[in-house]
């Protein structure tokens, strides 16, 4: 019998291993029973074939799990850059009774994918049509008799204005606000109460169902006057305004005003007004916005004008601009969601959106999105309800959609008989249009995040508001709002709080490494570097605790105690080296250059940090009118001190990065051979030298790498920042401010994102981002590490 | 080292500033304790470095002491002042901490004072001028009664009153609040406790009612629906009248008050029901001291939180931090180990396995928050969204998902992945670091490499492996980001496992010592109340991960010293 002893440590425990084919089976189970029993041993192979594919398998499915996590991360962000979808909702034709060019305007019904429904379409001798997409039916039928005084008149425009609300034009001027109430006959009937009621359509099939008209507001005609344009809005507060373009160039403007006095009683106000201006003899297209506050106007040689109205509805500013050097015409306007853009079609095709901009002290219309466009002169511009999106025509039939702020072309549509009418749903979700030959489709146009492109993540947008292009994160806000995603202040956060972490932490940890790994003894060392190691687990969160609630508060009472300490803890270390030099010659003294510096060096740093607090108060007194913060910034610098700042959160990440970047640093140092440090001493070389020129040279990469890993710890770090910084997403690199950090932002926002939504998306990215960005940094640092193991593997 | 390598290392290191290459020291034996060889030698440079660790060391010892400073003193009963200011007024407070006014030069004390409910202004700390005060005295018969509700109440005792208390004298003697609390507690117990053991039973039957309703009605089955419904009602009905009794009854118990005065001699009556308890600061001997810090202890560990985690024990955030550290090992270690053997044992080198090398260290590295929006993307989105189309349609329908939400499950299986990198590295470290002849012995003597790796290399690596399981288990321990998105919540009304079939409820969300950390420090009205309940909680978390990590390391330096000996 023969055995293999292998003694393990000081317990001395054996593995014994026998030789099979001797017959002592004393000792229990034995790892290998060869040919003596088949059976066993055919049982062993099995096992073991079955393990290794177990094990392997096993294996890369792990692996392959690491990638699987980037691509689903991956998978969730990319949807974001992917058009949306344009699928066909339905068809239908007009009633064969009416034509084309009678057709004034299209209206979508709320609910477009529920069962019934319908599309809206207004004719010019007043009636307006229900019609049945699925089944391509006339529904119902109404006729919308014009205001009193103003019978006769021909309906000359309608214009959508979301939920089902129109404004009707008649030839005389005259305007209504009217909501269409449409009950399929299968639904329940609405009880609405109606001033018209609507007859049954009568169709072939007969599908029964009712057209409720309500008029929610009217202006009487103007006398003796036949409009061109005429255009109405009402404010949320009741204010009706009509701006109505008179063919010999004025422009008339009605303001109704209802005003609550004292009693409760409504009194109704109403104001004229007339535009005279030169300008208005070329205008041929008009719009307002939202409340009615402001008229826009486009001329036929390029000119934009805007007018904005006071209360009583006279002018009170007015401004032109010469939009098109080409002098191009304008053909149609209209204003985006949110009443600041406006949205500039022309006669050669293309897109434009224009809005105030403040530029020495006054507000000048600029040009701030292009979105192109090329073919013949736009004909109809309709903005979405819910986004910044705008659905346009143009003469030649090309039906598009395009995000204002992204500038992203979403969706094109381009039918054959040219297309004539458009409209666009509630939800700015499904897209309606006439084309010339009296048929009329529905398109459901979904998915996608319109708002977002490469240029609104990362680039500069010039937002509403804003006075310039500027990056901004900013998710919630009013009802009008427009959320902003641009990840550059994140990025910049990220790295601002890295930056200020890395050079409190990188040398720190590396000469502290340097120090335990060639100058302290080796008792100590197994002392001092196990203790590290088990700071580096300290949980993040109680590190971001303490530094939040204890730390910041301190600091920022001993704000200038701590800038002195700066210098004062370098002088304390080098009065103490002019000293040290003379007394070393004392033997006893000197036995501390046996690694027990950093011990003597305690009373020094003890004194810098008292001198530090001593003399804070005098020099405040002295030289910062007694209140360093407000010195800060009111002073020279100019520089707000905020609790929550950058020096805080580089003790705080530099707690998290100190140990790993100490650790690994310390073991490339300390695994350079023992031969080379001794080569070096042999020839004369102080243990300084020796350090400085053969063991950092040899461990560079090793010291390389533990930078790199503490930096990707650092950048990925979430709730030290995220407790510790005011999470506010600017872009400023000063140290006395916080900043948002994509690993904050991430756990700041996403219990408030809804699933599948831009900002769920738009979050993943970051987390992508974050992915990236350790990736690279691990993945320099282990192929620097891999390749040094390698080098000293073989001494 | 070969010769061309040492001459590219002295290249390297060549070209110094000065013109001399390498400048020695040591030039002669008289030169060498001088300053100029000093300066010379680098010495300054070494002490440094050495600085760098003085002051590494010197922040680590802070942060320890911070902790323990703080968080060792919070249950230590400290001395009540009474204040008396020089209008007259008095006040009753613990002495927390002073301050001086850079700008006025004055010194400020401030004090807990406690009695919320007669703080016009709700508060229980104040700042009182040091010019202000007359005199401090430490009264030995102010009592602190803690209560369930509006902190403590620093006060005088005056009487008992209540129909079910006999009448006392004023002031009342400590025994027999003493024994009045117990009567009243006892009085609930007999009469409360049932009726609420009955709701709690009813609000079960109630909810599951509701779920088999759901059920039917996603399945459109209306005749059992009706029976259902009266069933419910019926047990809504019931509960509701319970409810009443159980307020009446409360009510009628609430009136047993011990009427107590505060500093300023202003009466307040505290139902005893409200009372957890109550003792004299400022007579307690240390031996006293020493008894009510255990009992505030066991508290601790054992009772819920009261007044929004402010107060109260830690209990369900420890057995939530201890129940998610265990799935998390049951989800990580078998992966773990499975990938760490095949790289260590089956892989053939190569580029291949150098580039999952790679992967596996990225993988540590990756942030932690990106694990969570992972496992709430994959997890919670994904495959809990299927189980709930799958199983429960009806739950999900009415827009309470079972497993589309974030749970202990979800999350353990998040921490599992983040950690599997630390179980990963260090088996595979554990295997390599075993000697060549120990595998080629035993395959020499024809074990298969399956039975070489269970019973020869698995043995012997298992302190490594331990080390790692150990690792992991401490990180898990102390990470919090992912888990605040994939199910950790502030208050959980049931735990995850209870006697309630089936009894692992993994669907429910659960607390965590360090998100209660975050959530008590940072999201509480009260930051200066909540304080001290933050350090201890900081304390009790920073032990365990500690206490783990240091086994962890102590374990792996023994066995790489045992490992060091024998392989040269």
């Amino acid at each position: 019998m023969r055995a293999v002893f292998w003694s393990t440590g000081r317990k001395r425990r054996r593995y014994t291993i026998f030789i099979c084919n001797t017959q002592s089976y004393r000792r229990s189970t034995p790892p290998c029973r060869m040919a003596k029993n088949k059976s066993s041993s055919r049982k062993a192979k099995i096992h073991d074939r079955l393990a290794r594919w177990a094990i392997t398998l096993g294996g890369v499915a792990v692996i392959a799990g690491v990638i699987a996590i980037l691509l689903m991360i991956v998978s969730v962000t990319l949807p974001m850059f992917g058009n949306p979808d344009v699928e066909p909702l339905g068809a239908c034709r007009l009633p064969s009774a009416s034509s084309v060019p009678d057709v004034l305007e299209l209206g979508i019904d709320l609910d477009i994918r529920g069962a019934g429904g319908a599309v809206f379409v207004w004719f010019g001798d007043g009636r307006v049509d229900c019609l049945d997409i699925q089944t391509g039916e006339l529904r119902a039928e109404q006729r919308i008799s014009p205001p009193d005084g103003s019978e006769g008149s021909a309906l000359i425009a309608a214009e959508s204005i979301g939920a089902n609300r129109f404004w009707l034009a008649w030839s005389d001027g005259a305007v209504k606000l009217v909501e269409l109430d449409h009950t399929d006959a299968r639904g329940a009937a609405a009880g609405l109460s109606s001033s018209e009621s609507g007859t049954a359509g009568r169709t072939s099939s007969g599908a029964p169902g009712t057209l409720t008209c309500r008029t929610l507001a009217e202006l009487p005609g103007l006398k003796n006057s036949n409009p061109t344009l005429v255009v109405a809005r009402r404010s949320e507060d009741g204010t009706i305004t009509r701006a109505a373009l008179l063919p010999e160039g004025r422009i008339r403007v009605r303001r109704l005003s209802a005003a609550e006095d004292l009693f409760g009683d409504v009194e109704v106000e109403t104001h004229e007004s007339e535009i005279g201006d030169e300008v208005v003899r070329d205008v041929v297209a008009m719009t307002m916005d939202g409340p009615g506050d402001a008229i826009y106007a486009g001329s036929d040689d390029g000119r934009l004008v805007r007018w904005q109205l006071d209360g009583q509805g006279r002018v009170d500013g007015r401004e032109v601009v010469n939009a098109f050097k080409d002098r191009r015409a304008v053909t149609d306007l209209a204003v985006a969601l949110g009443d600041v853009s406006l949205v500039v079609g022309d006669e050669r095709g293309g897109l434009t959106a224009w809005f105030a901009v403040r530029a020495d002290e006054t507000r000048k219309m600029r040009l701030i999105h292009d979105l192109g466009g090329e073919g013949g002169p736009v004909r109809r511009i309709v903005p979405s309800r819910r986004s910044k999106s705008v659905l346009s025509l143009n003469a030649n039939g090309l039906m598009r959609l395009d995000h204002l702020t992204s500038e992203r072309k979403l969706a094109a549509i381009n039918a054959d008989p040219p297309l004539r009418k458009i409209a666009l749903g509630e939800r700015g979700d499904a897209a309606a249009a006439l084309d010339a030959s009296g048929g009329l489709n529905v398109w459901w146009i979904g998915g996608g995040c319109p708002e977002i492109s490469l240029k609104t993540l990362f680039g500069k947008v010039h937002y509403e508001g804003y006075d310039e292009p500027a990056y901004v994160w900013q998710t919630t806000g009013g009802a009008d709002f427009e959320a902003k995603f641009s990840l550059v202040p994140l990025l910049f956060g990220t790295l601002k709080g890295t930056f200020y972490a890395m050079i409190f932490a990188a040398p720190l940890a590396l000469a502290a490494a340097a120090y335990v790994s060639y100058f302290t003894t080796p008792a100590l060392r197994g002392l001092i570097k196990p203790t590290v190691e088990i700071m580096a687990t300290v949980p993040s969160v109680v590190i971001g605790f303490l530094i939040a609630l204890w730390l910041a508060p301190i600091v920022k009472q001993g704000a200038l105690a701590f800038f002195i300490s700066m210098v004062s803890i370098p002088a304390a270390f080098v009065a103490f080296m002019s000293l040290w030099q003379l007394v070393r010659r004392i033997n006893w003294v000197k036995r501390a250059e046996n690694g027990f510096e950093f011990i003597v060096l305690v009373p020094v740093l003890v004194v810098g940090v008292l001198a530090a607090v001593w003399l804070a108060r005098p020099v405040e007194a002295r030289l910062f009118d007694g209140n360093f913060l407000q010195w800060l910034f009111d002073g020279p610098l100019g520089m707000k001190y905020e609790q929550s700042n950058c020096i805080i959160i580089a003790f705080g990440l530099g707690f998290t990065v100190i140990p790993l970047i100490f650790s690994i640093a310390e073991d490339s140092l300390s695994n350079v051979p023992y031969s080379m440090t001794a080569a070096s001493m042999a020839v004369g070389a102080s243990r300084w030298q020796t350090l400085r020129y053969i063991i950092l040279p040899s461990a560079s990469p090793g010291i390389f790498a533990a930078v790199m890993i503490g930096f990707g710890r650092a950048v990925g770090e979430t709730m030290i920042v995220l407790m510790a910084t005011g999470n506010t997403p600017i872009i400023d690199w000063s140290p006395l401010n916080g900043m948002l950090t994509l690993s904050a932002n991430i756990a700041v926002e996403i219990p408030e994102a809804p699933v599948g939504g831009t900002l769920y998306r738009v979050l993943f990215l970051c987390a992508v981002l974050l992915f990236i960005l350790t990736f690279i940094v691990n993945t320099a640092a282990e192929v620097v590490r891999q390749n040094l193991r390698n080098r000293f593997g073989k001494f | 080292m070969t010769n061309d390598e040492k001459q590219s290392v002295s290249h390297q290191a060549g070209a110094p500033p000065t013109p001399a290459p390498l400048p020695l020291a040591g030039e002669g034996k008289t030169e060498r304790g001088s300053p100029r060889a000093f300066w010379r030698r680098g010495e300054p440079q070494v002490w440094v470095t050495s600085a760098a660790l003085t002051i590494m060391l010197f922040l680590i010892i802070l942060l320890l002491w911070v902790v323990l400073w703080n968080g060792l003193g919070v249950f230590w009963p400290a001395r009540v002042a009474e204040v008396t200011l020089k209008d007259g007024k008095k006040l009753l407070g613990e002495r927390i901490r002073g301050q001086i006014n850079p700008d006025t030069d004055v010194k400020s004390i401030q004090f807990k004072t406690g009695n919320r409910d007669l703080d016009p202004h709700q508060q229980d700390f104040h700042w009182v001028e040091d010019g202000e005060i007359r005199s401090i005295e430490f009264p030995p018969e102010v009592y602190v009664l803690e209560r369930t509700e509006n902190g403590n109440f620093y006060g005088f005792l005056r009487r008992l009153e209540g129909p079910d208390l006999e009448p006392s004298e004023t002031p009342v003697a400590e025994d027999k609040v003493r024994f009045a609390l117990k009567t009243v507690r006892r009085k609930s117990a007999e009469e409360i406790a049932p009726i609420s053991e009955e709701l709690r039973d009813l609000g079960r039957r109630l909810q599951n009612a509701r779920r088999r309703i759901r059920r039917l009605e996603h399945r459109g089955d209306d005749e059992r629906l009706a029976e259902l419904r009266t069933g419910a009602d019926d047990i809504t009905r019931k509960s509701d009248e319970l409810v009443g009794w159980q307020r009446r009854l409360l009510n009628e118990l609430r009136r047993n008050v011990v009427v107590t005065s505060d500093a300023g001699g202003r009466e307040k009556a505290i139902a005893l029901l409200d009372v957890v308890r109550f003792y004299k600061p400022n007579e307690m001997g240390f031996w006293a001291k020493c008894r009510y810090y255990l009992l505030r202890l066991g508290e601790l560990f054992w009772e819920n939180p009261r007044e929004s985690n402010t107060e109260g024990g830690l209990f369900p955030a420890i057995f939530g931090t201890v129940m998610l550290i265990f799935l998390m090992a049951a989800a990580c270690f078998p992966l773990g180990v499975l990938a760490g053997v095949y790289l260590g044992e089956y892989a053939k080198d190569g580029p291949l396995v150098r580039a999952v090398r790679i992967a596996v260290n990225n993988l540590a590295g990756i942030p932690s928050i990106v694990y969570g929006i992972f496992g709430l993307g994959f997890f919670v989105y994904g495959i809990g969204g299927l189980i709930d189309a799958w199983f429960f349609p009806e739950s999900a329908a009415a827009g309470e998902p079972v497993f589309g939400t974030g749970g202990i499950l979800w999350a353990s299986i998040t921490l599992g992945i983040l950690t599997v990198p630390v179980v990963i590295v260090s088996t595979e470290e554990a295997l390599r670091a075993i000697p060549r002849g120990v595998r080629e012995g035993s395959l020499a003597l024809g074990a298969t490499k399956f039975q070489t790796l269970v019973r020869v290399l698995v043995p012997m690596a298992s302190p490594g492996m331990m080390t790692g399981f150990i690792l992991a288990m401490a990180r898990a321990a102390g990470e919090v980001a992912p888990l605040m998105i994939t199910g950790v919540v502030k208050l959980a009304p049931q735990l995850p496992l209870d006697g309630e079939f089936p009894f692992f409820h993994l669907d429910r969300k659960f607390m965590h010592l360090g998100f209660h950390i975050y959530d008590v420090g940072f999201q509480s009205p009260n930051v200066e109340a909540s304080k001290p309940m933050v350090y201890v909680t900081t304390l009790l978390l920073l032990s365990i991960v500690l206490a783990m990590s240091s086994a962890a390391i102590v374990l792996r330096n023994r066995m790489r010293k045992r490992f060091l000996a024998r392989t040269i």
